[in-house]
């Protein structure tokens, strides 16, 4: 038997936890320039902004909690900072709590809030966006257990509702989209995405022959969209299997093949 | 094409809709409501509705008016839609053209039939075994 030192005082925490003391003390002292009665106007300013840089790292370690959901990791930050701009604007440094306590759950709850309301094209009512949810990870953990995907029955069981509840939540999540779509584009320096890991695939498609007339089409679609295509009628990959290769979730690999497959035919008739 | 033969007798569903695009998508929801009762997976759900989307659009091409016909036999984990409209025959080249290599990759078995002035085609679905484990 080996004894663990206790948390925190193991000698590797000591660096972390003294620049967490050191944050801290900046946090307060910037607020105290902030809500003193006798600070200048300049003064304030320079304390609200010097919270808002100094805090930056809260909003990405948040927004990195919602990666791989669909979203832009850059949108996520920045809808997290405005949660953060409400946190330095509302905090009270009487309460007694330490600003990154208060601030977590605003920047989250803004995230949140940006999958809630930005993401549904159409309104969705609030008890089939939840029951979309619980069926996206009841899934993921059924696909892992059975070795395939799950029905509509297993899933029913699985989190208690009706089988036609499921299929009515995975109807509406037709009308999710998710602004992603229209990113993707890596050139602009920013971190990796997705894309960036999937681009060896390019090679492959290369030798896939294409019908003439498609091909431009093909050519012209998202790297990600194009990859999707391949796997699933070239490679013949179930959705679930290609969500796996490609880092996201079946749903979102059902709509983005929905999406191009319209997209294509519509091109195609022009 | 033995095994569609399955698609022969009364439907056990039907559902006729105007021939418009605009009506895909309540034939694509119907699918998946009735793969679900067969116990589909969900990859066989998505596959299913896809699949039935890209035959709308091959029926619809030529077609100009009248409706659009979707029939459906259920079998014991096997589906067969049946989707037609009037129009004029559509030139297909099975091994060439993209939407039919979609549908063939999708369903079990595809064929597209002309009768008269109606274009229809055949859809089955098999639904893979509920094995569990890999």
């Amino acid at each position: 038997m080996t004894t663990q030192p206790p948390r925190g005082e193991s000698p590797v925490d000591l660096p972390r936890s003294a620049a967490l003391e050191e944050s801290r003390k900046r946090n307060a002292a910037l607020f105290t320039i902030l809500r003193a009665a006798d600070s200048t106007e300049n003064e304030r300013r320079f304390a609200r902004d010097h919270l808002i840089s100094l805090n930056l790292p809260l909003v990405e370690h948040c927004a990195r909690r919602f990666r791989n959901r669909g979203e832009p990791h850059e949108d996520l930050v920045q809808v997290g900072t405005i949660g953060l701009l409400k946190a330095v604007d509302r905090f009270d440094t009487d309460r007694g709590v330490e600003f990154s306590t208060y601030a977590t759950p605003t920047v989250i709850g803004e995230i949140k809030r940006h999958f809630r309301d930005k993401g549904w094209a159409i309104r969705v009512p609030r008890r089939l966006q939840e029951l979309r949810l619980q069926i996206g990870s009841a899934s993921a953990l059924l696909t892992q257990s059975l070795g395939r995907s799950p029905t509509p029955r297993e899933l029913a069981e699985r989190i208690g509702c009706t089988v036609e509840e499921i299929v009515e939540a995975l109807e509406s999540g037709s009308a999710y989209a998710t602004l992603s779509l229209d990113a993707g584009d890596s050139s602009d320096g920013g971190t990796a995405s997705m894309l960036d890991a999937i681009g060896a695939e390019d090679e492959q498609l290369e030798h896939v022959e294409i019908r003439e007339s498609i091909k431009p089409l093909l050519d012209a679609l998202e790297a990600r969209e194009k990859t999707i295509l391949m796997l699933r009628f070239f490679r013949n990959m179930t959705q679930s299997q290609i969500a796996e290769e490609v880092g996201i979730s079946q749903m979102h690999v059902s709509r983005l093949l929905n999406r191009t497959l319209a997209h294509l035919r519509t091109a195609l008739e022009d | 094409m033995s095994s569609m033969s399955t698609a022969s007798g009364r439907p056990h569903v039907e559902l006729r809709l105007p021939a418009d695009s605009a009506f895909v998508s309540v034939l694509r929801t119907t699918s998946a409501g009735l793969a679900a009762r067969l116990d589909f997976t969900l990859d066989d759900i998505e596959d299913l509705r896809m699949a039935v989307g890209e035959a709308c659009a091959i029926v619809l091409t030529g077609a100009t008016e009248g409706d659009l016909l979707a029939e459906f036999w259920l079998e014991q984990r096997t589906m067969t839609v049946r989707v037609s409209a009037p129009g004029a025959p559509t030139e297909l080249d099975p091994e060439e053209d993209f939407a039919w290599q979609v549908l063939t990759t999708l369903a079990s078995e595809a064929k597209l039939e002309h009768t008269g002035d109606t274009v229809a085609l055949s859809l089955q679905f098999a639904a893979l075994p509920l094995e569990t484990g890999v």
